[in-house]
Order: structure tokens, then sequence, then C-alpha cells
């Protein structure tokens, strides 16, 4: 039986320079689960964001239930049963499981709340909807990652208007265990004839739970799969990726030399046991999802977060960072994932930014020598053609290539041995990210030893001499690069791969 | 330029500028050289204590407790003195580590056990005023008339006709301004204020650096309570409270009027001054004390929320 | 997910303190266990029980965060400015006390509002805001009342200070039925739990339909009435207004509020929290007293425990996370 709940037709959506979906469709049955995946960039929150009616379509339509939407708002899609699982979970630490569930749709009589009344409603929710025992009285905060999620689905359904529910990478913060609670309840809701749309990359979950599957790929229809097996994976990556690795990058081999960075079986919340070396000359890339802990063992090599065992050596000898200042010291440079935040301070101007982990060298008498720190930001300006080419400017301003440009000017001022990169190129344009890549090739070619860690396969790939994989906290595998596909390590990343390699 | 980027870049100038210009039309002793210095003089306690809040406010924290840190460097110095007959430099020495000794204890708590500046320096405002009023058995002053002339001159005295405590303030402010806006432990504070974990991330050893600053500015607000004991030749206890509200509004006027919304030093100065001049022409148009607090008062959150609204339009 | 049992224990920890200075002040003084102590710690405790409900409602709704969430220092001038209206339209301009109270509400109510501009409009912080209002309020009661006492002799206002209601003291009473509107109001209404939810995560109330802005001007607002309401208790206490009672009642409202989160379950700022450590403030207080402490040093133990509570509630978060 077909039975079509949601039709979204020539979806077309730019941005000022972007074409972000160009004439996409999208169509989910009733009761089934669908699956949505491409890569980063591809258009999967953007087609989310048009039928959230967080975004406006240039053109193209949505129906509902045989209904064309006349307006698409958030108002009048809750109004059609459309209820949305944000990746976030937007749930406050100190309320209840009752109260966060009824949070914004309590019901009251004239004596007050009926919180015993919400409470039991709630509790039995959890029981026949999701199939899962969960008190009302608990603490959001008392509660494992997955009860939280479980407890955002029940926010979301618990009117029982319900009839589409999109998931958007609803497993990125959690373990493997708490994955099957989740899907538990996400199998309980289909049979309650509730329809499904799931974005996600872990591509063995969506074979695993999705009855069908559309692919996108750079803001077009790249292939729908009707019938979805578990060995569906590699097909779902070719179609994906599609495209051969440009000539982005540099080739060059680099002839390994004597061990930098060392790091044995170091454990925190995040990940475990991982043991990775980093040797001169060398660029080592880490890949992973979010959520696989590569951003948390990057943190944990800089010193912003302690590790609870394991050892890390620089040239043989075992540090223990209690802050950054002192991996700095130890001559560790770190290009940080979130720029605006981390990476610059933003309200202060470029030459500022390039000197600040230097400022010593560009002072006397602790006074700084605006004439040698301006010279400094001038050079580093031209070396690595910032623009505008004016020092003064605020970073805040700069787009953001240059601003990366100026964190990777600041360390390259600094000189560090041991350069962490952390997604290098996420919001920087082709032309820029051709001139990174190149000035990461030159340090390795300087001696320096490079460990990059991305979300972009692709980079990964031309960049690297090895990668790592992590998944859920483990390094899976090590690949060389010579000869590595990159459906291979989308698969590796995904957990598509049939096979995991050993270490 | 539109009426607005005017508004949002002069508008407190602009304020600043008609109450002169007030000041001066209602009263004809306003604009003369002795009363303007009489501004300045009365400004210089506030404008050390203002420095040391500015410090404070810059690093993205805020001291509750300078009153307190005022309070400790009379308090000690006195002391020192009258107790203990110290020469006057050491009585000063004494006071300004007695100050420090507010800072450290701010210190510990905001860095060491991570309490939000707020909190851990009302705390040590309540445990501070405490033990004032046990040491003085119930606030009362601790005078001692007959305090060595060098002491008594940090106050009254001049050079070459300039006040000393003028010449003090504009010392700690040159210093201040050359240490917060020239040199790279400002520029260091400066992106600790900004974005404390970007600074983390750039290598900057960001809680040694806040430890250094609250101690600095409690130190700074000693000196302000020598100068403050010297005047009147004794500690009062829970003096310095009266500065804690000033010092803040200072701050804040001088933010507003900087180019990029930051604490500075001579945003501070202006800041000050433009309270002092508040005072005195109040005083000059013969208003009566509970109408001159209840108006100083009303122009404060009139010129601190204009000071917001000025960097809400940027 | 359970926290190791050292955390557990430093979580707890201001609870025994307060358990053992009590059972402390127990044994010292053979008064201090008595129903008459009970009546006299409860009935010093009702200006600082009322401002404190004031402090708490804000906090609820603009979090906890001291800079960035919600607070309001403006409540105890509130209070004081609403007295001296109350006073000097009594005393000195022969009002009748309906007449003195409305233009006192009048007051309160320009003073919410303006909070409320300065915060919400302006996006002022609220501690800067408050603060600097605070001193502008205190300047005007100057104007009122020449910074000098003015005594109330008004049936109604005795009444609250000696009268009695079924054998308890009325404004003890009068307390509790406040304390149980606002109770209801903020922890039994859908209305309570939206203002809950806007403190507890904006972002979690906005994606809920929440209109948060306006529960923090609403916020503000309900603090100015608090203040309204706890400068009759204020007038009864000292039968009068007198200038500068306003400092001690800002230590003791935010050592009260803040001190309360530590009694509750959920270690967050609660209506009942805030009341019981009112009461507890000024038992320790009374306690203190009642053993011969130098008045002085109460002062000093404050603000110990204020930062006793605040490092543990800190050192437990940081844990949490």
């Amino acid at each position: 039986m077909t039975d079509t709940l949601l039709k979204m037709c020539d979806i077309t959506k730019s941005f000022p320079g972007v074409l972000a979906l160009d004439a996409v469709d999208l169509e989910v049955e009733r009761g089934e689960i669908h699956g949505l995946v491409g890569e980063n960039g591809a258009g999967k929150s953007t087609i989310i964001k048009v039928l959230a009616g967080v975004y406006k379509a240039d053109g193209g339509s949505v129906d509902i239930d045989g209904e064309t939407l006349a307006d698409v708002t958030p108002r009048s899609v809750h109004d059609a049963g459309v209820r949305f699982i944000h990746q976030e979970l937007h749930l406050v630490q100190h309320f209840t499981v009752t109260e966060s569930v009824f949070m914004g749709q309590e019901e009251q009589t004239l004596l007050g709340l009926s919180a015993r009344a919400m409470r039991a409603k709630a509790e039995a929710f959890f029981e026949t909807a999701l199939g899962t025992q969960l008190s009302g009285k608990t603490l959001i905060r008392d509660l494992g990652i997955a009860e939280r999620k479980l407890v955002q689905i029940a926010r979301a359904l618990i009117d029982a208007k319900a009839k589409l529910v999109v998931f958007d990478e609803p497993t990125a913060p959690l373990t493997s265990g708490e994955t099957d609670k989740l899907f538990a309840a996400i199998r309980k809701l289909k049979e309650q004839g509730i329809a499904m749309i799931y974005v996600s990359h872990y591509l063995a979950e969506i074979t695993d739970i999705c009855d069908r599957v559309t692919v996108l790929r750079n803001g077009q229809n790249a292939g729908r799969f009707d019938d979805v097996f578990d060995n569906s994976a590699p097909a779902m990556i070719s179609a994906m990726v599609g495209r051969e690795i440009d000539e982005l990058f540099p080739t060059t081999e680099h002839s390994a030399a004597a061990p930098r960075l060392e790091i044995q079986s170091l454990c925190a919340d995040a990940f475990n046991d991982v043991s990775l070396t980093v040797h001169r000359h060398e660029i080592v890339g880490i890949a992973g999802l979010v959520g696989s802990g590569r951003e948390d063992l990057i943190d944990t090599i800089y010193g912003l977060k302690a590790p609870s065992s394991g050892t890390l050596k620089i040239d043989g000898i075992a540090q223990r960072f209690r802050a950054p200042s002192e991996a700095v010291a130890a001559g560790i440079a770190l290009v940080p994932r979130d720029r605006r935040h981390d990476g610059l301070v933003l309200d202060m101007s470029v030459s500022d930014n390039v000197n600040l982990a230097a400022l010593d060298s560009v002072s006397r008498w602790t006074l700084e020598n605006r004439r040698a720190s301006h010279a400094v930001a001038t050079e580093m300006s031209e070396t690595l053609d910032i623009r505008p080419r004016n020092i003064a400017a605020t970073a805040r301003l700069l787009s953001g290539g240059n601003q990366q440009k100026v964190v990777l000017g600041r360390w390259l001022n600094k000189g560090a041995d041991i350069f962490i990169l952390d997604e290098p190129t996420v919001g920087v344009d082709v032309g820029a990210k051709v001139e990174i890549y190149q000035h990461i090739e030159n340090l390795a070619k300087d001696g320096v030893s490079v460990l990059v860690s991305s979300s972009d396969p692709g980079e990964l790939i031309g960049l690297c001499d090895r990668i790592l994989v992590m998944l859920r906290g483990k390094i899976v595998a090590e690949v060389s690069t010579t000869d590595l596909g990159v459906d291979t390590l989308v698969a590796l990343t995904t957990g598509g791969a049939v096979q995991e390699v050993a270490v | 330029m539109t009426l607005r980027s005017v508004f949002a870049r002069f508008g407190l100038i602009i304020i600043i500028v008609m109450f002169f210009s007030f000041f001066s039309y209602v009263s004809p002793v306003f604009l003369t050289f002795d009363n303007q210095v009489n501004i300045i003089e009365a400004s210089a306690i506030v404008l050390i204590l203002a420095l040391g809040m500015t410090l404070v406010v810059a690093m993205g924290g805020i001291d509750l407790s300078i009153g307190i840190a005022f309070d400790f460097g009379a308090a000690f110095a006195v002391v020192a003195l009258k107790d203990f007959g110290a020469a006057w430099y050491v009585a000063c020495l004494i006071g300004v580590m007695g100050g420090a000794l507010v800072g450290l204890l701010n210190a510990i708590l905001i860095v060491g056990l991570k309490i939000s500046p707020f909190m851990a320096t009302l705390g040590t405002f309540f445990v501070g005023s405490s033990v004032e009023r046990v040491f003085t058995n119930g606030g009362g002053p601790i005078s001692y008339r007959r305090m060595p002339q060098e002491y008594r001159d940090l106050a009254v005295g001049d050079v070459f006709g300039i006040p000393t405590e003028v010449i003090i303030a504009a010392a700690v402010c040159l210093v201040y301004f050359v240490v917060l806006e020239r040199s790279i432990f400002g520029k260091r504070i400066h992106a600790i204020g900004l974005q404390k974990d970007a600074a983390n991330v750039a290598g900057i050893p960001v809680r040694r650096y806040m430890f250094v600053a609250f101690i600095l500015a409690s130190a700074t607000c000693a000196i302000g309570g020598l100068i403050g004991s010297a005047n009147i030749r004794m500690f009062t206890p829970l003096a310095g409270f009266s500065y804690l509200l000033d010092a803040i509004a200072a701050v804040f006027i001088g933010a507003a009027i900087h180019p990029k919304g930051r604490p500075n030093v001579i945003g501070t100065l202006v800041g000050v001054l433009f309270l002092g001049m508040i005072g005195n022409g109040l005083n000059l148009m013969g208003l009566d004390f509970n109408l001159k607090a209840a108006l100083s008062g009303i122009i404060l959150v009139s010129a601190l929320a204009l000071a917001v609204a000025q960097q809400r339009f940027r | 997910m359970t926290q190791p049992m050292s955390q557990r224990l430093l979580g707890v920890f201001p609870i025994i303190v307060f358990a053992c200075l009590f059972a402390y002040l127990g044994v010292q003084s053979t008064t201090f266990l008595s129903l008459d102590t009970l009546e006299l710690i409860t009935k010093q405790a009702v200006p600082t029980v009322i401002v404190s409900l004031g402090l708490a409602t804000v906090v609820i709704a603009g979090g906890d965060d001291v800079v960035a969430g919600g607070i309001d220092l403006s409540i105890p001038a509130t209070a004081i400015i609403c007295a001296a209206i109350i006073a000097d339209q009594l005393t000195n301009q022969g009002a009748s006390l309906p007449f003195a109270m409305i233009l006192a509400f009048g007051a309160a109510a320009i003073i919410g509002a303006i909070n409320a501009f300065l915060v919400v409009g302006l996006r002022m912080t609220p501690l800067l805001a408050t603060l600097s209002m605070s001193v502008a309020i205190v300047g005007i009661t100057k104007v009122i009342t020449s910074s000098r006492r003015i005594g109330v002799t008004d049936e109604t206002i005795v009444f609250i200070r000696d009268g009695t209601i079924f054998g308890i003291a009325a404004s003890v009473v009068m307390t509790t039925v406040l304390v149980l509107v606002f109770y209801h109001a903020l922890h039994r209404t859908r209305w309570g739990m939206n203002m809950q939810a806007t403190g507890g995560s904006r972002d979690a109330a906005e994606i809920s339909g929440i209109l948060t802005r306006r529960f923090v001007v609403q916020s503000f607002l309900i603090a100015a009435f608090a203040g309204w309401i706890a400068s009759v208790f204020v007038l009864a206490r000292g039968s009068g207004s007198s200038p500068g009672t306003e400092e001690n009642m800002l230590l003791e409202m935010v050592l009260a509020t803040f001190l309360g989160a530590a009694f509750s379950p959920r270690r967050v700022v609660t209506l009942w929290g805030a009341v019981l450590g009112a009461v507890v403030v000024s038992a320790l207080s009374v306690g203190f007293i009642s053993i011969g402490v130098n008045v002085f040093w109460t002062g000093c133990i404050k603000g110990a425990l204020i930062l006793l509570v605040v490092a543990s509630a800190s050192v437990t978060t940081k844990g949490r996370s």
C-alpha cells in the first residue's frame, strides 16, 4: 500500500552566492522510517529547515496528508502534525521528567497544575509509546543522554497529534548501548503508524532502521533507495560522494623520521585507550563523526581537558598539561574547530590576534613595541595573503578563510613543533582552502609534526600520510592514504564497513 | 553620518558637555580655576579606586570589595603608625599590603574555588566589613592626631602648588595607562576579558593572570585608603563603601565612550571627572543635601542607561 | 548516573554545617529551643522573607548566574522608599492608610517598570541596573524623609506589629498567606512553570513557545510588588520609617535567597528555599545573641556562609558536568 504522507516537490532555495537546494524532491509514506543522507553541505539541514518553516523556499511545494500547505510556517507545520527532534536537547537540567515533557504545554485546572495527572500521563507515554520505564519525578540531570533524548521525543509527541517526526542526528552523542535504547523507542513509534525522517551520518544505523533512503548531493537528489538492505551502505556512499578528489592538494611524500608526539592508552570520558604517534615531517589525520571522541581527544592533548589515565610524550619526555599554556610552552599549537569562540579574540585587531601567543618577542621591558608587532603582523598578512591587507581591521569582520589564516599566522609566528588542526577548513572558501593546505604541507616539509582532525574525508585523504579512524570513542582503524578511496574512509567512519580493520 | 551613528559614537560626550555648559551657566563660580582644581582634587581618591575596578572589569570580572581594600589600606597604615611607630613609608607599604590581602582572598575564591566574581567579592565585602567592626569594637574610628607630617602630606601637601593627592592619582593613572593600554600584560588582560576561552587556547595562563589582577586591583585601592586616612588623620571603618558605585559607574561610562566599548583608563578618568563635576555642580547650585543625593542618583542611572544604550546602537 | 560519594557529601555540606550550628546553639542556650524564641525568629524574619520572595522570583525567571542571569538588588530600597512614602503621608500629610498605600504602590510600579526597561529593553546587566537604581531610590527617599525618622501610629500598622490572629503574631500569619500565594503562583500554575523554564534555559523555553521576555519583565514587576508589601512590615517593625536600613536588608535578602538554593533538593533557587533561608538567617542572629556572641561577628559569619554555600555549589556543579 502506498500512502504518501509528506510530499516535498521541486524545493529550491538559494542563499547569496550559493544554490543550497536545486529542485529537491522528498516523499515520505505513512508509517515508514525514511533516511536522509548526504555529506556535509549536501542540503540535508536546509531541506529540514524549509520543512520546519525556518527557511522560506524560493520554489516548490509542500504537501502534508494530500493537502498543500499554502504558507509553510513553524505554526502551520506544527498544526499539520510534524514534529522535530533537534540535535540539541533543549532541556532544563533541574526540571523533572514530567516538567520537561509538559514544558510550554502544562495542564492545569482552576486549582493549579494537575501535577499528578501530568506525571501519570508522561509515565504512561514512556511505557506505551516508547516502550521504556521512566519515573516522572527523576531530574533531567540525573538521566543518561539516551533517556534525555527520549524525554525530548516525549515532549514533541505527548499531545498525540504527531504524524511525522523528524530526527536530526539523534545518535550523535550516544554510545552504542544507548543507541539501541533509542532505536527500540523509534521502532515502537513506527508500530503506532507514525512516519519518521531520520537524518544521520551513521550509515550503519540508516541501513539498520530505515525503510527507504533519500540521498542528497550538492543540493540535488542523488538517488533514492526503495529497498534498504544491510549491504546497501557502499551504494549509498558512492551516491553521496559521487566525485573524484579534485586537485586541491599538493602532493608530497614525507619521509617519516623520529617520533615526536607519542600517546599511549590515553583515556577520558569520551574516548578509551587511544594510542597514536606522530613523527617529524609527518601529517597524521584523525577521522570520525561528531561524537566519535575525536574532539575530546584533541582537547585532552592540548591540556583543555584532563585525561583519566594514559601518557603523553613529546620527544620521548612524558608531559602532563594542566592548561593550554603549558602545552604551548612544550611546543604545541592548536588551530581550534570553533574559530569564532576559541580561535580568535573577535574584537581585537588582526595584528593583536597574530601576536597574541608571542607577545614577549615583540616587547621591550614588557611594553608592546608596536613597530615590531605591526611588522610581524604585516609580514604574516603578506605571507598568508590575509585580506583585507589591513592589520588594524577587527578580526570579527574578516571572512572565515581569512580568520583561519589569522589563527594559523599566530602559530606560524610563535613557531611551534607540533601543529594540531581541528576542522581546519570548516567555513573556509575554496581559494583559502588551497592556500591553507599548502601551508600545512610546508610545515611538514620544515620538520613540524602535524595532526589534522577533520570530518571531511576528502581533506584527510588529500592532506595526510596516515589516517586514524575513531568510532564511538575508540580508534578502530589505521589506514595509509596511498590508494585510499573516499568511500572506503566514509565506510570506516560511519561504521558502514563490512569488516572493521584492526589496528 | 546619521543622527543614530552620532549618538552611538558621541552620545555621552554630548551629555557631558551639556552638563558642563549648564553648570557654567547657572553658577558663576563653576568655571573658575579654583573650582576646577576642587573638582580634580575631590576626584583623586575615586579615580584611584575606579582604576582598580577598570583592571578587574577589563578582565571580565567585577569587584564589590574595593571599599574593603580601601579600608584595610587605611587601617593597616594607621595602626602601623600609631601602635608600632613605623616610618611613614613603611606604613604606606604595610597599608598597600593590607589591601593586597583582600585581593588575595578574592583571588583564592574566584580562581581557586571558581566562585563567580560577584558572589566572591560580595562575600569578601561582608566578611571584611565584619572584621572591621570587630577590630574597632563596633565601628568607632581609630584616630591618630600626631601622625608624621610626611604621611599627612599625602593628602594635604603639595608639590609646586599641585596637591599631593592629585599627583599620586595622576601617577597611578599613568602607571595604569601604561600597564593596561600599552604593555603586553594589559593586552593579555584585555584578551581574557573579551574572550576567555580564546585567550586560553592562545596559551595565555588565564588563571595566573586573573589571580595577579585581583590582587593588583585591591592593592591599588589601598593607596586610596592611605590618602583618605591621611586626610582626616584617622581610620574610619566602612568608609570605602561609599566609593563603590561611583567607581563602577565611572568604569562603565568610560567604556561607553571608548570606540570599541571597552573599559579603559582614559575613559575611566573622564567618567570620574564627570561624576566629580556633577557633585560639584549640584553643590554650587546650593541644593539641599538630600535633594542632591536624589539628583546624583538619578543622573547616575540615566548616565549608565545611556552608556549601555549607546553601545547597543553600534 | 550516580555521583560519587564525596560529591554528594559536598552537596549536603552546607546543611550539615547549619545543623551543627543549631545543635550547638540549642545546647549552649537554654532558651534557644522554645516557642517564644521561635516566634521571635519568625517575626524578625518577616521583611526579609518578603523581599526574598521578590528576589527569588527574579532569579527563577532570569537564571541563577549572578551576573548574566536575574538579580534585583533594588528590592530593599523599594521597600524603604514605600515605607517612607506611607509614613510621610500618614504622619506629615494626614492622609488615610489606603491612599498612602496606593501612592506607594504607584512608586513601586514605576521602579519595577524602569528595572524591566533597563534589563529587557536596553539589555543592561541586571546587577548594574538594579544596583544603580537602588542608589537613586535611596537618594529620592532622602528627599521624602529629609534623612529623618518618621514615626507612625496608625492602628493597622500597630496591629501588624503587636496584634495576633488565632494566637499567632499577625505579621507571621499575613506573611504565611503571602508565601502560600507566591508558592502557588510560581510552583503550581502553568504561568509559574513557564517562568521557571525561562530561567532554567532561555533557549529551551523559547523553543517550547514561551515568550521569555515577557516573563522577565513580569518578574521585575513582581519584585517591586514584593518590595511594596514588605514596606508595611518594615514600618511595623520600626514603628515608622528610618533612614539607612536598606543595606542590612540587602545583605540578608541575598544571603537568604542563595542560601535557600543549598537547601533545595534540586540545588536551585526556589521560593521555599528563600523562605527557609530567611528564617535560618534570622535564627542564627537570634541564636548568636542568646549565647552572647559579639554582634559584630555575625556579619562575618553571614559572609562566610554565603561563600561556603556558593563554593560548595560551584564545586558540585563542576564535578557534575
